[in-house]
């Protein structure tokens, strides 16, 4: 897993914005949400200290 | 040749969603600034809530580039709640008597809490600004946004870029352990293992 990938999918959607490339951005940040999905599924499957 | 459109949102559109890109600015900024002056490098859930915001002003600098549009909108709600996802299971981790929770608190409260309302103040923001909102027809590039806008948006990239830079020092191309105490990259300690 490696944990800088969404910084540089998004880094490079804003860029692509930046340079007018408005589709382009689109499917980055697409793939910046699913990639933060899975890494939320890394990181959101431990037990909460909440239970009774 | 750029077929150039006139921008037909609303007057507020574009100095609110600045604002609103300026503000994430300052959250990923601050946060920068404390992980330096107290050597306190960011916990994966931490780093998830910077990507998240991250990915919401996407939506922003897609708003002030091309006009107002629902889908970006949309991008920076949904942004939005995945960070508010995020920073609200950080908190439940925190939240059992004699916790003390991860890193330093500001101003009383720690900074996934203060992740967990920047989230929503911004799905609020969205809210508020939908119900006044004009729509552009065609997405083109706009002219010139002005020098204000400009520097936000490319200092927007540069902390995102920032950020990419940082998490790969504290976890190199690997998972970051869940309670860093130093930069794998840097100087490799017994919390970046």
């Amino acid at each position: 897993m490696v944990m800088m990938l969404p910084f540089l999918t998004a880094a490079i959607a804003l860029w692509l914005a930046l340079m007018g490339k408005r589709g382009a951005c689109l499917w980055l940040w697409l793939l910046t949400l699913i990639i933060f999905a899975v890494w939320c599924h890394q990181h959101m499957t431990g037990t909460l200290p909440i239970s009774l | 040749m750029a077929n150039y459109s006139t921008f037909q949102g609303h007057p507020l559109s574009r100095p609110l969603n600045c604002l609103a890109l300026a503000g994430l600015c300052g959250v990923l900024l601050f946060a920068f600034a404390w992980q330096i002056h107290f050597n306190e490098p960011p916990c994966p859930l931490c780093l998830l809530q910077r990507a998240a915001f991250a990915m919401a002003g996407v939506g922003l600098l897609l708003n002030i580039r091309f006009g107002a549009s629902p889908m970006h909108y949309g991008i920076t709600i949904i942004s939005a709640l995945g960070g508010l996802f995020a920073a609200g299971r950080q908190v439940l981790l925190h939240i059992a008597p004699g916790d003390a929770g991860f890193g330093g608190p500001f101003l009383g409260l720690h900074f996934y809490t203060w992740a967990f309302i920047a989230f929503a103040a911004l799905i609020v923001f969205c809210g508020v600004v939908l119900t006044f909102e004009r729509f552009t027809q065609h997405y083109a590039p706009l002219p010139r946004a002005g020098f204000a806008a400009a520097l936000v948006m490319w200092l927007f990239l540069l902390l995102t870029a920032a950020n990419a830079l940082s998490t790969t020092l504290e976890c190199g191309f690997g998972p970051c352990p869940d309670d860093p105490t130093g930069y794998l990259w840097l100087s490799p300690g017994p919390g970046t293992k």
